[in-house]
């Protein structure tokens, strides 16, 4: 079943999909000034549920997931004290393919002073034999914040499939002035030994980042971060500072979990670093 | 192997060695949390537990950037002030390692053990100073022991494998005391580890940029942040 979702190369070239969105401030409100997709990615109408200063966009994946070959570049700006809050429509699945047919997905983020982009996308499911690697660069300029996570789920557990093989990548980095403030790279073969030792997995099927950058927290947050999380549930957490910044990590076998960790901790912190509380986005499963 | 001078080796016991005053006795890098919890209970867990760092653990990335900084330092003349060029690789390879680490205690016994070791390599030679702040402060262990190895007519391989060397061997001492476990035993587990010490050197020393090492280290990671919180403790990481 996951052979015929396997497209070579010569084939078919796959998606090139793009979206490039950048925000900037009109007479108080927050607007997309530019916006541009090229399929399969689209993205829905602004919305406003947290008032006119902040823009909720919802990126949607017309193709309902990555296939060997595909591509996807996502590249996000902010102007000056433009606020915005960027999240997908569903889960991103990324099928089986050739390990010489990967697909990828490369997301670029700008950001000018004292302004603020959230990407909380939803999570990634990367299939058995998936062969897939994922970039994320921020910028920020002085005074910017960057907040965003991302939740990856190795196999669709639910049916009992696991990594048996394939290859996930995964490049994390922010930036400022030059220097990155912090850097996270992973990777994970299928079959290694990292799925199940101590050091890596140990068996579970997802894990979660979530982080803040750009905004020196107290130790405070960290130790209130820690008390958010409800101890009846499964997976391991942990919480830290980073070099101005702060992140959350989880492991287990719960994506649901995560996520709703991980807006709690968003609902603690964005008092904190944005002086405005945070508003659930109706999209996400609750 | 390498052509080490007598000289240049007995240098390296020394850089390599527990009296070092680092304080490297003092951290244990998450492994406090993993034997509290019982992930690690016997010498070989601990074994799998050193040898996965080795292979996708930031100790990887460390040792890749003392090869690298080695090389850097090593091409110029370390009794004269660094070219601008030299200067601003390695204070890119410093703001990198501190990047990489992903928890606040990892991160602090970098650049503490890094404060030691630059304040000791300054007062032994004032030409180094300049070298250091190329580095820039904070500055990482790594970075510091590199440009003290390579001061010291220590070759880049040599650099490499006592790192790795005094990493693993801090670890096990902690590993005897937290598990715990009897000091022969320890002395078999760096034994057995010899191959993998040799095979991580290897790839270490192959590495161009440290772009190219990626990590599988969600446990390590988060066993070095909930150590942040662990109820008795014995070591500072």
């Amino acid at each position: 079943m996951v052979q015929s979702l396997a497209r070579s190369s010569e084939a078919n070239p796959g998606w090139q999909g793009l979206a490039r969105l950048s925000y900037a401030m009109e007479s108080g409100r927050c607007v997309p000034a530019q916006t541009y997709t090229r399929a399969p990615l689209r993205v829905q109408r602004p919305l406003y549920p947290e008032g006119e200063g902040l823009c909720h966009t919802v990126l949607v994946h017309t193709a309902g997931g990555l296939v060997g070959g595909d591509s996807l570049v996502v590249e996000l700006a902010a102007a000056p004290r433009a606020q915005a809050l960027v999240t997908t429509a569903a889960a991103s699945k990324v099928y089986g393919s050739a390990d010489t047919d990967s697909s990828s997905q490369q997301v670029d983020i700008t950001l000018a002073p004292e302004s603020c982009l959230e990407w909380f996308p939803q999570e990634t499911i990367v299939f058995n034999q998936a062969h897939y690697s994922q970039a994320l660069r921020v910028d920020l300029a002085p005074g910017a914040i960057w907040a965003g996570w991302e939740i990856t789920r190795f196999g669709r557990s639910a049916r009992g499939e696991t990594f048996e093989q394939g290859h996930w990548r995964s490049r994390l980095e922010v930036w400022q002035a030059d220097q990155p403030l912090w850097l996270d790279r992973q990777h994970l073969t299928g079959s290694s030994a990292a799925l199940h030792s101590p050091n890596g997995l140990a068996g579970h099927p997802v894990v979660g980042s979530f982080a803040v950058l750009g905004h020196q927290f107290e130790r405070d947050s960290v130790a209130a971060l820690r008390q958010l999380w409800p101890t009846d549930q499964p997976g391991d957490i942990g919480v830290t500072r980073l070099q101005s910044g702060l992140l959350c990590r989880y492991r287990g076998p719960s994506s649901q979990a995560a996520r709703r960790w991980f807006v709690a901790a968003w609902q603690h912190l964005r008092p904190l670093y944005l002086g405005r509380s945070a508003a659930v986005s109706r999209l996400w499963p609750r | 192997m390498t052509t080490t001078k007598p000289q240049a080796l007995l240098r390296l016991l020394q850089l390599t060695s527990p009296a070092l005053p680092v304080g490297a006795y003092s951290y244990s890098e998450g492994l406090e949390t993993l034997v509290e919890q019982g992930v690690i209970a016997t010498s070989n867990d601990m074994l799998h537990w050193l040898t996965q760092e080795l292979t996708y653990g930031l100790v990887v990335l460390d040792g890749a950037a003392v090869g690298l900084v080695h090389s850097a330092a090593a091409q110029a003349s370390l009794g004269a002030q660094p070219e601008f060029s030299v200067a601003e690789a390695i204070a890119q390879l410093n703001h990198q390692l501190s990047a990489l680490r992903d928890s606040e205690e990892t991160r602090q016994q970098s650049w503490d053990m890094g404060r030691a070791l630059v304040r000791m390599g300054t007062h032994l030679h004032p030409d180094l100073k300049p070298w250091f702040s190329a580095a820039g402060s904070p500055c990482n262990f790594a970075v510091a022991f590199a440009l003290v190895a390579a001061r010291w007519d220590i070759d880049a391989s040599s650099a490499v494998l006592g790192y790795l060397h005094s990493w693993a061997a801090n670890l096990v001492t902690s590993a005897v005391k937290l598990i715990p476990l009897g000091q022969t035993v320890g002395q078999e587990m760096l034994l057995e580890l010899y191959p993998v010490l040799e095979a991580a050197g290897d790839r270490a020393i192959a590495t161009q940029a440290l772009d190219q090492l990626s990590l599988s280290s969600w446990g390590t990671s988060l066993a070095t942040m909930q150590h942040e919180v662990l109820y008795t403790r014995l070591f500072r990481s």
